[in-house]
């Protein structure tokens, strides 16, 4: 018994010394670790990066990972307090927009990449209008200067609709122009058929059907105004198309054309309910694609537009986005981090995620990847998005309280006791008193 | 027991005189009876904890509030700004208001039914009142962020269990989406911290029953009382010492109530269900806004001081009242 011991602590001891020295001969040429951190917490994402992260220490030698995940609401709340005080990760997940990534610009937490963008010509890979939502300048303007994110994964808001129940209701193919959509969504309602398979107790469907409609009403060529809006340069709320829309919703939602109780169902739960056969309609993003594609009568398309708008806006963006962090202090471990960062956003990154049925921003070069119908129609959208400039923005960019601000008052618009007028105010009320707190 | 124990019992009680007594008392005390700075050793460990987890952070709070801090730079000094802010914020006020609403719910209603179950239950026999007492405490042992996302589920208008048996019975009409109607969710969620407390208050006025000295109702049988009047001339003054602890205890839960709303409602529809320690998170976690956060904890800490003060003045005046 104690020679096998004896026999096991000498092997034992033997491996340390062979992997040491192997360890020390790697030292010598690229012994790293990345400290990384992601929100790839759902466990279909955790298996594409946990396999992209093998694919990149396979072609990086010497370099180990130092992988945390965490849930898109605990990354938002500890990644700056922790870069700030010198620890966490080197290359990282960051939420766009003021609260997060435009915080950490600020407080120097984050490195400009301008020169990786360049050196791997990620401006040719992702859009101008889609690297813009990771642009800040040194004077705290966003969308404008200097380059501090890419992102691997698209998003966009879009329709949803089952043609199963069109087709029962006796509407043969999904609408083509807003005016249709509108015709087909009171013919369903004349029928008894809930339209909408909403819900807006958590999650905020409410707020992506009401800016996807609005936006739809935007023409590429008139985006100016909305971009102004969203990067903080300025403008306003109280727009003609966003004063349709919060009609519009309030009207569905007063004449009974959501489903039932939709005010007490979570977003996720009005989901899991579409894919059951409630409703004809439900407008959401891309995100959903793992749960709609659980039902084949369920396809998504942009959200139609009305007559003479001929390219109109989709909401949408990009997943969080992946940045350097202060406390990547060297050449080399920057140097690191961007060959980390162009793998995620590489053909063969794009190919691993369409395969796992998650949406690449980068267009995949192998077809046969792209298994999911929906997937497939998505990226067939995303694509004339790209070619359009049509890529919208999400709403609550515009301010750091403006979620808080739609969510505040979107159940009192829908409750019918906000006119859709006093809706808009309220918008345009926290977005210019942002504009005066940064003085503008 | 011990030798040490008879003799401090004859030294209280036995025949010997005060001073061939003391001696011996002082021989045989606990060193930990003993008066003076040397025990204090003993108690810095928990006071070095207490410190480190309780009063430096209420500490910090205090400051935090007096500056504009977005948890990253260097927190700017603002004396009492976010105070006078925050008694100009609409949104306080809705908070507080929803709070009070909330008192209610977690701490009247289930007051007021524990003591009517433990004066029934109290009558009943030994083996049914344990068997009721286990059965309605059972609650309590529950994490409240469990049962916040049980019954939002329980709650659904879609498939929830309420709405299907009242579809069931033929009452489709109050099938109401319960968390989403702005008069119905808060007595909805309330009505989930009744069912929590309930069972809570009435073990602690069982256990204050026993208490009571059985020739009081003795005396108030032979004075030819009724139930009910036993139980409001005599049941209930003897269980004030108890309704103190339950209320001051209830108080305090509904005043920090978070996560039963939070798993619930998050605050809404439209802050319907919000109340200060949600806001709270809002403010500190979402919007950044620690400073402003911290002031709207430290109000919460001093609405329980003075709503508990409050409580106990008026406790201790009816107890000088009833005697």
């Amino acid at each position: 018994m104690l020679d096998v011991l004896i026999h096991r602590l000498r092997t034992g001891a033997a491996g340390l010394a062979v992997a040491g020295l192997a360890a020390g001969l790697c030292g010598a040429t690229q012994a790293q670790t990345l400290v990384t951190w992601d929100d790839y917490t759902d466990v279909g994402q955790n298996a594409v990066i946990e396999q992209l992260n093998k694919n990149f220490l396979a072609a990086h030698p010497g370099v180990t990972i130092d992988r945390t995940a965490r849930t898109f609401d605990d990354l938002s709340m500890t990644l700056k307090l922790t870069v700030a005080a010198g620890n966490g990760p080197q290359v990282t997940k960051v939420n766009q927009g003021a609260a997060d990534q435009g915080t950490m610009v600020k407080q120097k937490l984050l490195l400009p990449i301008d020169d990786y963008v360049k050196q791997y010509g990620w401006d040719k890979r992702l859009s101008d209008s889609v690297l813009a939502r990771m642009r800040w300048s040194d004077a705290g303007q966003f969308g404008e200067g200097n380059d501090y994110g890419i992102s691997g994964l698209g998003e966009m808001v879009g329709l949803y609709y089952n043609q199963k129940v069109l087709s029962d209701a006796g509407i043969a193919t999904p609408p083509k122009t807003f005016e249709e959509f509108i015709a087909d969504v009171d013919a369903l309602k004349a029928k008894g058929v809930p339209a909408f398979a909403i819900g807006t107790a958590k999650q905020h469907i409410a707020l992506h059907m009401l800016t996807g409609i609005e936006q739809a009403h935007i023409d590429a060529s008139n985006r100016k105004a909305l971009d102004d809006l969203i990067y903080g340069r300025g403008g306003t709320f109280k727009t003609q198309a966003a004063l349709d829309a919060a009609k519009l919703m309030a009207h569905w939602a007063k004449d009974g054309y959501f489903i039932d109780g939709y005010s007490g169902i979570a977003g996720n739960d009005a989901v899991q309910l579409f894919v059951a056969g409630q409703g004809a309609f439900l407008l959401d993003g891309t995100w959903y694609f793992g749960d709609m594609q659980t039902n084949p009568d369920i396809h998504f398309m942009a959200i139609p537009a009305p007559a003479g708008v001929s390219k109109p806006l989709t909401v949408g963006g990009i997943d969080l986005s992946w940045s350097i962090t202060s406390n990547a202090k060297d050449k080399a471990t920057q140097d690191l981090a961007a060959q980390y960062m162009d793998y995620m956003v590489s053909p063969e990154a794009a190919n691993a995620w369409a395969a796992a049925g998650f949406f690449p921003s980068t267009t995949p070069t192998d077809e046969n990847a792209v298994k999911s119908s929906l997937l497939k129609e998505g990226l067939a959208m995303w694509k004339v998005l790209t070619d359009n400039n049509a890529l919208g923005h999400y709403a609550d960019w515009a301010s750091p309280t403006m979620l808080k601000t739609y969510d505040d008052n979107m159940p009192h618009l829908l409750a019918g006791d906000m006119t859709p007028e006093a809706f808009v105010d309220a918008l345009d009320a926290d977005y210019q008193a942002y504009m005066k707190s940064i003085g503008k | 027991m011990s030798a040490t124990t008879a003799q401090t019992i004859d030294g209280e009680f036995g025949p010997a005189t005060a001073s061939s007594a003391r001696p011996r008392l002082q021989q045989t005390t606990s060193v930990l009876d003993r008066a003076g700075g040397g025990n204090l050793l003993y108690v810095i460990p928990g006071l070095l904890i207490y410190a480190v987890f309780v009063f430096l952070p209420i500490l910090a709070a205090v400051v935090i509030s007096l500056t504009e801090w977005n948890g990253l730079v260097v927190p700017t000094f603002v004396g009492l700004q976010n105070y006078i802010n925050l008694f100009s914020d609409n949104e306080f006020y809705i908070a507080l208001r929803n709070n009070a609403a909330f008192i209610v719910f977690y701490c009247v209603v289930p007051l007021a039914i524990g003591v009517a179950l433990a004066a029934i239950i109290s009558n009943v026999g030994n083996r049914e009142r344990m068997a009721l007492r286990t059965l309605f405490f059972l609650p309590y042992i529950m994490p409240t962020a469990v049962l916040g996302i049980i019954f939002q589920w329980l709650y659904n208008p879609a498939f929830g269990p309420f709405n299907q048996i009242l579809k069931a019975v033929g009452l489709g009409r109050l099938a109401l989406p319960w968390l989403g109607d702005f008069t119905w969710v808060l007595p909805a969620v309330g009505a989930v911290a009744v069912w929590y407390f309930f069972g809570f208050c009435m073990v602690v006025f069982l256990s204050g029953m026993q208490r009571i000295d059985p020739s009081l109702f003795d005396a108030a049988r032979a004075d030819g009382a009724r139930g009910w009047q036993t139980f409001w001339h005599v049941t209930l003054p003897q269980l004030m010492p108890e309704i103190r602890v339950v209320l001051l205890l209830t108080i305090i839960a509904s005043i920090k109530s978070f996560d039963l709303i939070f798993t619930m409602t998050r605050g809404g529809p439209g802050n319907a269900t919000l109340v200060p320690n949600i806001y709270m998170y809002e403010l500190g976690f979402q919007l950044n806004r620690y400073g402003y956060a911290a002031a709207v904890a430290i109000v919460g800490a001093i609405l329980v001081f003075v709503i508990n003060f409050a409580i106990h003045q008026g406790m201790r005046r009816l107890d000088r009242s009833a005697n």
